[in-house]
């Protein structure tokens, strides 16, 4: 088993850990003799200003107090947090891809290209008819594809006002209908943890814009009915919304298109490995069938006479990103995708299905429902699961995501990805073991190896303190 | 675990009670409904003089991870607010009948008062 | 083939597969055959350095242009370090901070980056970042429709705005039922005039930018606030920290919001990818979209970071949240913060300042060129101005293409030009051009 003794800085004569730039460097200039005439300038302007090796120090002690996917194994349900290729950092920092977005088409035919070409990728993926690569983000993505499916059923006479979302779906999912201006109709699960058909068909209505489904779901479970759930969603009239949150689990095995889905979006900083940053950026294309791709996003790439150009399609939503995107982020994606092909991408799919079932084997919680694809929903049982993830810190892994699917007591979802070997797969096993075995008391104290200790989020959300100026007010 | 259920109240089944004493009437969230929520960190509630209605949502509890609504046992108008939930929202915690009261209103219609529940019954309720 | 990035052996498999109980990997997929996917992608696999050719040849197509262009998307020299430390893979390759105890480096530069922001816009809280300026705009948007003292359903926006920005709005506004219109503009900036007409009760946030999307400074930011406030409404700015470090503060001006493009500290020229920045005031904290980083304690009593505020997120208030963004633009945002700190407040400043005189200098140059007049706006410029040229303006930038340079033609006989990390030569070399192609 192995323990984990994250890299900490401590001033042992203080209350904190490394001091904030502001504390180690600010400094306050005044605005004198600019070009600019006073009244349109202001008087100072007070930021750090720390010398370089100060602030190589201070971001290096940073990142030792940070865990990432190189740092262990990183299994957090519904977040596909697999290995980030190098290579493909190299290919997004090469010079011929940092141009400007307003030049003309004939001078970025590389990009228009490399943009065609991953369109063409995607679609194949997915089993769409075209892709839009302009959502920022796979939020952005769900607000795409569902301002598309508005903008269909309003070209077709057609005003909907409700959008069905099962209750085990991602948050995004409600909030993006909501967004878009759709009431939200939640269906509940059935007790094998998938759609209740009767459910849907209670639910379901002339009303009904779009299902917003995941698949497998976020139990992990296949939609094992889904040919009759579309049939029923679109003998309504509706549209069928796939969330690609869970694509990892079925490259090469099946695809949203020919499952009967006639809108999805991609994650690509999910299925196609590039890093998440911290929080992003993500990018999230968005592939429609052919009925769709009128309404897709302005522009879009297409090839004529032999050259890539930009086009607006004929009832297209308008924009959803003030320029075409997560440019970088989609340059690493398709790196990725080149890199695998067809063999690769299916195999990078099967192990990670195989990873998840042989995890669930080696622990001691008891998973409720399967059978699961690349993650599983254990129940932590009479442990609550927060302090359960707190106690794993402490061995060097990052824990499950908690409390979620509230469909499962105590959830640990847990996606360990392909990118996990045996062997580390057995250490985070070790580590579920450990914690399962400890007790509450030790629990609730944990963790007690990592940079900070367990960080009080009540006082945090009762008096926030959102800046360094808001904490020298408060002293 | 047993909760604090004053026999002097009149309760809802979405866990807000009501006290009437003379001239006013008080309106907070129970005991059980502040210990399923955890520390609360955020109550947002309407001003002096807003309309309620019985059965709809007049304000939202939170804490850390989680949103409640907060129900109107009976149609009024508010008279009062207890400012000090705005910093203090602990007190909904610590003290919830007392304390940590919310509203304070006029009644519309003293006939609802009859439709909420006694103290035995929302005891059987949460039990 | 396999992924080269699963790293089981045969053997290993084979210990996996007999522990599940099953005989092979085909077996764990739980698919219909109905809905099985039995054919190719037909997506030929090319190694490690095969995709590196394919990228390299397909981004070597495009043209060696020496670019001068901005309206929104701006190159300003970035520094090694920033790209060296903001590689390492503690923060590149690390998720959302939901477990804060194992993720305080990234938590502690994103507060940073806030209070970065604090400081130069004087408003009160920052999130950690949008993902462009444009959908910051729209978030801004729809965050006048919980407010309060906001009752109208009217975006106003000026009528020089950029068109993408515009949409982005539209389709924001949308969900809401907003209405977006648009008030005219004077001599490249606000007609405040003509503001004060167009603007009623049913206006629920009126916004405005310095510079402008044709690089003027504008001179009445207050007027516009008072006028805002006037009318019930909310005063969106949008800028950027660069121009922050000198302009006007925004909260001196009466800036409920403040959104904009901060990718221009610390990416550089990425094709439009950006940074949203997200400020406003204290009294709108519980209405904000995004992520937030506050300061708490640890068990051991010492300062600590955590994101906070979650209930206003989707994962936890659903259809009621402030906004769907889960995934958003950190990492670029700590990259910002890391070239705002490389620079400091002078260094800032400074590079401010050469944004206003480069613009005046290049002006005053194109203009002694005949059929050129630069600039066309009076007032003070930013990084970027208009000029106005005798001959077809997309000519004249078809004919600058085949010289390698690039600059944006805006109308019939309008070019834009943009002055940030460019040489001397550069400079020279386009002058040079625009004289030759103009005769």
């Amino acid at each position: 088993m192995t323990t984990y003794d994250q890299a900490s800085w401590k001033d042992e004569d203080d209350d904190r850990h490394e001091p904030l730039l502001s504390e180690k460097a600010n400094e306050r200039v005044a605005i004198e003799d600019s070009p600019l005439p006073d009244d349109l300038t202001r008087d100072s302007l007070e930021l750090p200003a720390p010398a370089e090796p100060a602030l190589a120090r201070h971001y290096t002690r940073l990142s030792q107090m940070n865990y990432g996917v190189e740092s262990g194994p990183f299994p957090l349900g519904s977040c596909t947090m697999k290995y980030n290729p190098s290579f493909t950092e190299d290919i997004a920092a090469r010079p011929e891809a940092a141009v400007h977005p307003d030049r003309p088409d004939r001078t970025v035919q590389g990009t228009l290209g490399l943009c065609h070409r991953l369109q063409d990728y995607l679609g194949r993926i997915g089993g769409m008819d075209a892709v839009t690569l302009q959502p920022p983000a796979g939020a952005a993505g769900e607000f795409t594809g569902i301002q598309i499916a508005n903008a269909y059923h309003q070209h077709n006479g057609d005003d909907r006002s409700e959008v069905l979302i099962p209750d085990s779906a991602h948050g995004t999912n409600f909030a993006t209908a909501a967004m878009a201006g759709y009431s939200v109709v939640e269906l509940p699960s059935g007790d094998d943890g998938r759609v209740d058909i009767d459910a849907l068909e209670a639910a379901i209505s002339e009303e009904t814009a779009a299902l917003m489904l995941t698949n497998p779901n976020t139990l992990g479970l296949f939609e094992r009915d889904i040919e009759r759930i579309a049939d029923i969603v679109h003998d309504a009239g509706g549209l069928l919304y796939y969330d690609g949150a869970n694509l990892n689990a079925l490259l090469g095995q099946a695809r949203p298109g020919d499952m009967g889905f006639d809108v999805m979006h991609y994650n690509v900083h999910k299925t196609f490995a590039t890093p998440h940053g911290g929080g992003g950026p993500g990018a999230g294309p968005v592939g429609v069938t052919e009925a769709l791709a009128p309404f897709l996003p302005d522009p879009h790439v297409r090839q004529r006479n032999g050259e890539y150009e930009y086009y607006r399609p004929d009832h297209s939503i308008g924009k959803v990103h003030g320029y075409y995107g997560n440019w970088p982020v989609l340059v690493k994606a398709f790196a990725y995708i080149t890199r695998l092909g067809d063999a690769g991408l299916a195999d990078a799919s099967a192990k990670a299905v195989l990873n998840a079932n042989y995890l669930a084997t080696q622990i001691p919680y008891e998973v409720p429902f399967g059978p699961f694809h690349h993650e599983f929903v254990a129940s932590a049982g009479e442990q609550d699961a927060a302090d359960v993830a707190k106690g794993m810190l402490d061995h060097g892994v990052h824990p499950p995501t908690t409390k979620w699917p509230e469909t499962v007591d105590e959830a640990l979802m847990t996606e360990p990805t392909e990118g996990e070997s045996l062997r580390s797969l057995d250490q985070l096993a070790a580590a579920f073991e450990a914690v399962h075995d400890e007790d509450d008391g030790t629990l609730a104290a944990a963790p007690t190896r990592t940079a900070a200790s367990r960080i009080d989020q009540v006082r945090a959300a009762r008096s926030p303190r959102l800046s360094w100026q808001a904490l020298d007010s408060d002293q | 675990m047993s909760f604090d259920v004053p026999d002097d109240l009149r309760y809802l089944e979405s866990h807000e009670w009501l006290r009437t004493e003379s001239e006013t009437t008080r309106i907070g969230i129970t005991d059980f409904a502040q210990d399923e929520l955890g520390d609360v960190v955020f109550v947002e509630l309407p001003a002096a003089g807003d309309e309620l209605t019985a059965g709809e949502a007049f304000g939202v509890v939170e804490s850390i991870k989680a949103v409640s609504d907060i129900y109107a046992p009976v149609s009024g108008t508010v008279t009062a607010v207890n400012e000090a939930l705005f910093d203090q929202p602990e007190l909904i915690n610590e003290d919830p009948f007392e304390e940590g009261w919310m509203l304070e209103a006029e009644l519309a219609d003293e006939g609802e008062l009859d439709e909420l529940l006694d103290a035995d019954a929302y005891r059987d309720q949460i039990e | 083939m396999t992924s080269p990035y699963a790293p089981h052996t045969d053997a290993e498999t084979e210990t996996m597969l007999s522990a599940v109980g099953v005989n092979e990997i085909d077996a764990l997929f739980d698919v219909p055959d109905a809905v099985a996917f039995d054919a190719e992608f037909g997506i030929p696999a090319h190694g490690e350095r095969g995709a590196r050719r394919e990228a390299a040849e397909l981004l070597g197509q495009n043209a060696d242009l020496t670019e001068f262009l901005g309206r929104g998307h701006y190159t300003h020299y970035v520094p090694s370090v920033v790209d060296d430390l903001a590689s390492r893979s503690e923060f590149l390759t690390s998720y959302t901070q939901y477990q804060p105890e194992v993720a305080q480096g990234f938590l502690q530069a994103l507060f940073e980056y806030q209070s970065m922001l604090v400081e130069l816009t004087g408003l009160d809280v920052a999130n950690c970042s949008m993902y462009d300026e444009a959908t910051a705009l729209g978030e801004a948007a729809t965050l006048s429709q919980r407010v309060r003292s906001v009752s109208g359903e009217t975006i106003l926006v000026p009528d020089h705005l950029r068109d993408g920005k515009r949409a982005v709005l539209e389709n924001y506004a949308d969900g809401p039922g907003l209405s977006v219109k648009s008030y005219p503009m004077a001599d490249g900036r606000v007609d405040i005039a003509a503001l004060a007409e167009t603007i009623d009760d049913d206006v629920a946030l009126v916004y405005a930018e310095t510079p402008t999307v044709r690089g003027v400074i504008e001179e009445c930011l207050a007027d516009i606030g008072v006028l805002a406030d006037d009318n019930d409404a909310l005063f969106c700015l949008g800028s950027d920290p660069i121009a922050l470090a000198l302009l006007e503060r925004p909260a001196d001006v009466g800036a409920d919001v403040v959104v904009g493009d901060a990718a221009s500290l610390g990416m550089g020229t990425a094709y439009g990818f950006g940074l949203g920045m997200f400020v406003t005031r204290e009294e709108y904290l519980r209405q904000v979209p995004g992520r937030l980083v506050g300061a708490s304690e640890d068990n051991d009593g010492r300062r600590a970071y955590t994101l906070t505020l979650q209930t206003r997120e989707q994962h936890i208030r659903k259809e009621r949240a402030t906004s769907n963004i889960c995934t958003n633009q950190a990492w670029v945002a700590l990259r910002a913060a890391m070239h705002a700190a490389w620079l400091g407040p002078d260094g800032l400043v400074d590079l401010a300042e050469d944004c206003v005189t480069r613009a005046n200098d290049l002006a005053a140059r194109l203009d002694e060129i005949a059929g050129v007049q630069a600039p066309v706006h009076s007032g003070h410029h930013f990084r970027e101005f208009v000029a106005h040229t005798d001959q077809p303006a997309p000519a004249i930038v078809d004919d600058l293409t085949a010289e390698g340079y690039a600059i944006h033609a805006i109308d019939d006989h309008l070019i834009q030009i943009s002055t940030t990390e460019v040489t001397a030569e550069a400079v020279d070399g386009l002058v040079g051009a625009i004289a030759e192609v103009t005769k």
